[in-house]
């Protein structure tokens, strides 16, 4: 016997990262377009993580204007599943190709730069995943790897971008290790290289890293780029001029809601689970706990 | 006196050795690296011939009759009177640096004032830095200055309108322009003489044992470069020799008993097998990856806001094991934080992670041929108390009890080993020479 669900549902993402939490509420109504009602981010810091997610839902429902009784499913991904509160967890190759595919349906491929990994993530045009393959355990070329080199110029992550751009002549940034590469930063410093120029280098020798993964995962047509470093311009500009370079047959783009497609997916594999659930006459019921 | 050096060119500091005729060491001279490598091989050696002439001040007071604990009492109080000259004449150049800076010459009155300020008050504690048994963090006038500097500013900062960041930005200029001027060769007998004039009443034995000190000549008749920067040495090819050769001779003058050798840096780490002539005969080195290096423990220090010489202490209280599961460095920090943020003990954490780095060590000393006699770890790491005992555990639990020797010189290891070189390569050519002439 088949549960009756309402046509629109109301679903939540949440997107717990490494360096930052993602959360997103969508409204979710059968035959038509998903709409994001709430979608932000939040830098973990020093903090306890599960906190700060907490936190970081309670204002998405304020924003929203929703209570928690409303939702009628909380997906996570990444690694959500501390959260007592969820309804299900998915894993992040699934939930980034469906939010991945949501903010561009042309996307074909998904290259999920975050703070720690990278996973390239090959889809179809169902967001079924097609392959992947993920950067393993080295931070080489990660975000956190970038912050540590904004730190050590004395510029937020912010300004990276805009500075990379005004590049003239890029230092090649020859060392791999995280870490050590930060040494040559320093050195690139004290010889009187420019910010501007030693941010292009990293970014270059970054491409190189993200494009090689591509490849291996067989990506190609449009490739939309998720995580924290879409919303860097310095490295969107520099991966797809590493790509003409190579030939490789793909186009990079990025998406102001970029840093949420984790979480979009988790809130769109989410109603999507309500409904199926349904049709085998499953009833869910929500952990409000708090 | 004829000498011959050797300098070892590091990525954190740079080492010079200097030996006498007989191969004896004479002086040691440390700086920190900087963008300047020329500079830097000129200050480190510019230290080691100090040093040799404070040697040779505590030679001649032996020989005057003191006995040994009033000498040493003397030249104590004379090597501090001494570092205070030098460390008043760089604030001096310091000081010059930021007053021909742009941002000094076009700033309002008030920011030139408040930059006086906090020189006044600095200059105002030289002496106290200097007093007997006065603690510092480190001897490098970037350190010291930086020590001193900082506070003063953020107090008077406080006072007035000026910003904090405008101040501390005169001082990372200016300290580049200060560590990259050439270090003054005939500084010794000024600075002593300002030095005695600082001691009330000194004894005439040290004031002659001084004079005669400042008049040697100091002659170099051989050099040898080595260590990650050797290639941009100002040295011919033929005076540069590889850190492994030099770690492995150095290793083998300080204990000749010495059959292997693990030198973790800053930047990378080497383990050496040599013969009993001190001779490399395998090894392998690590240079690609901070886990395992040096640089390791000073990401996790920057990680929780303490220095790296602070890791060490603090691990030692660790009571309970605890794995790190991250290879990588940056892994390795998130993984910190994360087990903070679960609640467990930051010492045991701290010695989890000294096990890992030592552990990284390990298995290049397991490809680099074992451990099967008398061993020797150098490097920075060496200080560590925490990494040291975790080499301990492990090397007993793979490889039976064997002898470690760790050297309260051991930064030096390297340096030496060129200078061992430098000496070689002379003794080689008067040999040839005599060969010729018979």
């Amino acid at each position: 016997m088949s549960q009756d669900v309402p046509r629109t549902l109301k679903t939540a993402g949440v997107d717990v990262g490494s360096s930052s939490v993602k959360v997103a509420l969508m409204v979710d109504t059968e035959g038509e377009r998903a709409q994001l009602v709430s979608g932000q981010s939040e830098r973990i810091g020093r903090r306890d993580p599960i906190q700060v997610a907490e936190g970081l839902y309670q204002d998405c429902l304020q924003e929203a204007g929703w209570t928690r009784e409303d939702v009628s499913y909380v997906a996570t991904t990444g690694e959500g599943d501390m959260l007592e509160w969820h309804t299900g967890h998915f894993y992040g190759m699934t939930t980034h190709a469906r939010g991945g595919l949501y903010l561009d349906p042309e996307a074909r491929a998904i290259v999920d730069i975050g703070a720690l990994h990278t996973r390239a993530v090959v889809m179809d045009e169902s967001a079924k995943v097609l392959g992947y393959r993920m950067t393993s355990q080295c931070a080489s070329g990660s975000g956190q790897f970038l912050e540590n080199i904004c730190r050590y110029l004395g510029i937020t992550i912010d300004e990276i971008g805009p500075l990379s751009l005004q590049s003239d002549d890029p230092e090649r940034c020859s060392s791999v290790c995280a870490v050590l590469a930060e040494t040559d930063v320093i050195n690139m410093v004290s010889r009187g290289i420019s910010a501007p120029n030693i941010i292009r280098g990293i970014h270059q020798s970054m491409s190189g890293r993200y494009l090689r993964l591509l490849a291996s995962a067989k990506a190609r047509g449009v490739v939309l780029v998720t995580g924290g470093l879409s919303r860097d311009v310095g490295i969107m500009r520099s991966l797809q001029e590493s790509a003409d370079e190579q030939k490789t047959p793909i186009q990079l783009r990025s998406h102001p809601q970029s840093v949420l497609a984790g979480a979009l997916g988790a809130a769109l594999w989410g109603a999507f689970r309500v409904r199926k659930l349904a049709t085998q006459g499953v009833s869910l019921s929500l952990k409000t706990a708090v | 006196m004829k000498y011959c050096v050797g300098i070892d060119l590091g990525s954190t500091t740079t080492k010079a050795v200097i030996l006498g005729e007989e191969g004896r060491i004479l002086g040691r001279g440390i700086t920190n690296s900087r963008s300047n490598y020329k500079v830097a091989c000129d200050v480190a050696l510019s230290e080691a011939l100090v040093d040799a002439r404070f040697n040779l001040v505590l030679q001649g007071l032996d020989q005057s009759g003191l006995d040994e604990t009033e000498a040493a009492d003397a030249l104590e109080l004379l090597s501090l009177r001494f570092r205070e000259q030098q460390y008043r004449s760089d604030l001096a150049a310091f000081t010059e640096a930021v007053r021909v800076l742009p941002e000094m010459k076009n700033a309002e009155a008030e920011f030139r004032e408040a930059f006086d300020e906090v020189m006044s008050a600095v200059v105002g504690e030289a002496s106290e830095l200097f007093a007997p048994g006065a603690s510092r963090r480190s001897d490098f006038f970037r350190d010291l200055l930086a020590s001193r500097y900082h506070p003063m500013a953020e107090e008077v900062v406080r006072k007035g309108k000026v910003g904090f960041n405008r101040l501390v930005a005169l001082f990372d200029k200016a300290i580049l322009r200060v560590e990259n001027l050439p270090p003054d060769p005939g500084r010794f007998a000024p600075y002593a003489k300002a030095a005695l004039a600082a001691i009330p009443g000194s004894d005439p034995a040290l004031v002659q044992a001084v004079t005669a000190a400042a008049g040697t000549e100091m002659e170099a008749v051989g050099s040898v470069g080595t260590g990650y920067g050797r290639a941009t040495l100002p040295f011919p090819k033929e005076q540069i020799r590889s850190e492994i050769l030099c770690h492995g001779l150095g290793a083998h003058a300080m204990y000749p008993r010495t059959r292997t050798v693990l030198d973790i840096g800053g930047q990378d780490t080497k383990a050496i097998q040599v013969d009993d002539e001190g001779i490399v005969t395998s090894f392998q080195m690590n240079d690609r990856c901070a886990a395992g290096c040096g640089r390791y423990l000073g990401y996790i220090a920057d990680e929780m806001n303490l220095g790296v010489q602070e890791l060490g202490p603090l691990a030692c209280q660790s009571t309970r094991k605890v794995r790190i599961n991250s290879t990588c460095t940056v892994f390795a920090g998130a993984e910190l934080r994360e087990r903070l943020s679960l609640g467990e003990n930051r010492e045991d954490i701290l010695a989890g992670l000294h096990r890992a780095i030592v552990l990284r060590a390990m298995s290049l000393l397991a490809r680099s041929g074992g451990v099967d006699s008398e061993f020797t770890f150098t490097g920075g790491v060496a200080k560590n108390p925490a990494a040291v005992e975790a080499l301990h555990g492990l090397v007993k639990d793979n490889y039976g009890d064997m002898k470690i020797n760790i050297s309260p010189d051991s930064i030096y290891t390297g340096a030496l080993g060129a200078a061992l070189f430098a000496r070689r390569g002379l003794l080689n050519q008067e040999k040839s020479a005599q060969e010729v002439v018979q």
